[in-house]
């Protein structure tokens, strides 16, 4: 399944959205006080629950194995957007489906990789295991690579600072790097520009730029991942 | 006068929530901003947006003003409200948020950094009116010129950092012989703590009784006193508990300081929220001692007399709203205590950093907890050790301390130490109950608990 990097819902905008009519959202307060923390730059969580054995998608013949309708995912994750949730599992006998806009720590993603939002969400992933088809399985392929980034070894530039981030010295100039770039430590990466200060900021490291996990013109915080090289 | 949208808080645990409640209350969306440290925590939780601004430590993070001047940018917020400490009475901030187009919530610049000026401020408010001690007038330059104010002023006189506040950098000092040592430590214990090694000279009261008052002024001029808190339990300076209204003060007197403090402000200029302190001799003879300009930890118990919301008046303030209340609107109802509650062993006080495995929030009638403290909250040992702060409020003084009894004993904090069983035995102290007490009573009462188990102790060998 593909991901999407669409962000329906506008900035600061706060509050907590309502969970759709399938299953049960958890809300916040019922895991406890400290149980999950709210979404960073943004909305609270919720998580959507099917309860198991459901039927499966309208429509489609039973081969006697599951089977997972293309069609039925999409709209599933248009719907996942749509009304803003960060967290959606469905299960039944034979397929578990797991919508997540943060990468499961499992997955080996990138510690604390949530983007603040409004930005676009980082790659959502529908980790689908299932029991047993090999149609399950090709469906969920191309999203378990997306989705297992670090069967390698990333190393990850996170920001020292808070502020904007910028691919390139200027609007119109080249990127610093791009996807495949070497990097030795003095490799200017990025620019983080705050209070009109703009910071260059170096790659501290040796390799090959494999991911971008910010945009061009996003407010970044301390901590947060940029880059992943390759070693 | 110009609406709040947005506001970023500049600080973290409690007072973090408290804000956010408030501006909650009034539509305002809020920024946390917080450390590696803080990523779980309330305020990041309840805030409509958080922004990570460093590493641990505070110089990292709370205090690092880039960060949090980039954070407010890059979310765009119209005010920065600073909380209490951190950089609540930073003069250098207030300026960069003027300087950045945000709106600092407190009082202007110069006059944060007039009162943060302990030897200035003594100046600028005896010149409108107040007593202050006897004693030096500027900061001290030789031994010889302290020997000889100490003379004049008479012993037992205390040292104090000019830069300083929080109790340290003081010195109390009985004899002459003393005096050589003890500004020296005192001077050295403040050029560590507040990076300015100057100290002055006053006379020091034995018995005194630690009155505040707690003032609220606009940016047109009007000025308004919400009454007094009496926060004369402490230990080594630091606040254990608080109430109000006074025990030790009559009608009178109340109004005599309220009117004394609210004067003094105007003569300054001074806007927002702000606490004057005094001392109170056994004469009632009030001294000033130093004025805070920001909210303060123990704001909540002048709330509930007076029912006000003292956040919700500052953001009002800010914005540039006159204050809607005159002196006489202002209520007195009932009675308030305050107990903080720290992450600390309740008798030795070391710090009690780690997880919450249990945790039960007393409510009922008249009470309210201040905190950001949860069953499973990891407290870190980076910060200060408050986690809670229990108030109360009740018609009368005597049902007060009844309600934090009660309060108290069904609080349940576990996994960590905290100072529950020390605030349960203050309220069964016979002195506390009967409002007799000066900022020697910690002191006294550990004296008279170390008696009586010394006692029991030796009853129990004896029956043995």
């Amino acid at each position: 399944m593909s991901s999407t990097n669409d962000q329906n819902q506008g900035h600061g905008g706060g509050g907590q959205g309502q969970g759709t009519g399938t299953g049960t959202a958890a809300a916040p307060q019922s895991e406890g006080g400290g149980g999950e923390r709210g979404q960073r730059h943004g909305r609270g969580r919720h998580r959507g629950r099917q309860p198991a054995r459901t039927p499966s998608p309208q429509g489609q013949p039973r081969r006697g194995e599951s089977t997972l309708n293309m069609d039925e995912l999409r709209e599933l994750t248009e719907l996942f957007s749509a009304h803003g949730l960060t967290d959606f599992e469905f299960e039944n006998a034979d397929i578990r489906i797991r919508l997540s806009r943060n990468p499961a720590p499992a997955a080996g993603a990138p510690a604390a990789a949530s983007a603040p939002s409004p930005q676009p969400a980082a790659a959502m992933h529908a980790a689908a295991s299932a029991a047993q088809t090999s149609a399950g399985a090709s469906a969920a392929a191309p999203a378990a690579d997306e989705s297992a980034p670090d069967a390698e070894d990333l190393h990850i530039i996170t920001s020292p600072i808070v502020g904007t981030f910028y691919r390139a010295p200027s609007p119109p100039a080249e990127p610093f790097v791009v996807s495949g770039s070497r990097v030795e430590p003095d490799t200017v990466v990025c620019i983080i520009e705050a209070m009109k200060l703009m910071n260059e900021i170096q790659a501290e490291t040796s390799g090959v730029v494999e991911k971008i996990y910010v945009e061009n013109g996003q407010p970044v915080e301390y901590g947060q991942p940029l880059f992943g090289v390759k070693k | 006068m110009r609406k709040f949208r947005k506001i970023l808080i500049a600080n973290r645990g409690e007072i973090a929530c408290r804000i956010i409640w408030t501006c909650k209350e009034m539509g305002i969306s809020t920024v946390a901003v917080h450390s590696t440290a803080d990523r779980d925590s309330l305020h990041v939780r309840f805030a409509d947006e958080s922004v990570c601004i460093g590493e641990a430590t505070s110089a990292q993070s709370y205090l690092n003003i880039p960060s949090v001047i980039a954070a407010a940018e890059i979310t765009n917020v119209d005010a920065i409200h600073p909380g209490y400490g951190f950089l609540a009475e930073s003069a250098y901030f207030a300026e960069i948020c003027e300087a950045c187009n945000i709106k600092f919530i407190g009082p202007r610049p110069d006059v944060i950094r007039l009162m943060g000026d302990k030897v200035e401020a003594r100046r600028a408010m005896k010149e409108a009116g107040l007593s202050i001690l006897p004693g030096s007038s500027e900061p001290l330059k030789t031994e010889q010129e302290a020997r000889a104010i100490a003379r004049e002023v008479g012993y037992p006189v205390i040292i104090k950092a000019s830069a300083g506040g929080g109790g340290r950098g003081m010195r109390v000092v009985r004899t002459e012989e003393e005096l050589s040592s003890a500004m020296q430590t005192a001077s050295t214990e403040a050029a560590a703590a507040f990076k300015n090694g100057d100290i002055y000279i006053e006379r020091f009261i034995e018995n005194p009784r630690h009155i505040e008052i707690q003032v609220l002024a606009d940016e047109h001029g009007h000025c308004i006193h919400l009454g007094e808190r009496d926060c004369s339990l402490q230990r080594r300076h630091q606040k254990i508990l608080e109430e109000a209204p006074s025990p030790a003060l009559s009608q009178e007197l109340r109004e005599q300081m309220g009117a004394a403090a609210v004067a003094a402000c105007q003569r300054v200029g001074y806007s927002s929220a702000g606490t004057i302190e005094f001392l109170l001799d056994e004469r009632g003879h009030f001294y000033f001692m130093e004025m805070n300009t920001r909210i303060q930890v123990e704001h909540p118990v002048t709330e509930m007399i007076t029912l006000a919301d003292i956040v919700r008046n500052q953001i009002l303030v800010a914005e540039g709203a006159p204050l809607w209340y005159t002196q006489p609107d202002v209520l007195f109802v009932g009675h308030s205590i305050e107990c903080r509650i720290n992450a600390e062993d309740p008798y030795t006080f070391t710090p009690s950093p780690g997880r919450i495995t249990s945790y039960n929030a007393p409510g009922g009638p008249g009470v309210r907890l201040d905190t950001a403290a949860y069953a499973g909250y990891v407290v870190p040992p980076f910060y200060d050790s408050l986690i809670a702060k229990l108030i109360v409020h009740a018609r009368t003084r005597e049902v007060a301390i009844a309600r934090m009894r009660r309060a108290l004993e069904v609080m349940v904090i576990e996994g960590i130490k905290t100072t529950i069983p020390l605030h349960r035995e203050i309220m069964e102290d016979a002195h506390f109950r009967a409002g007799e007490y000066s900022t020697k009573f910690m002191e006294q009462f550990f004296e008279r608990r170390r008696g009586a188990g010394a006692a029991l102790e030796a009853a129990a060998r004896r029956a043995v």
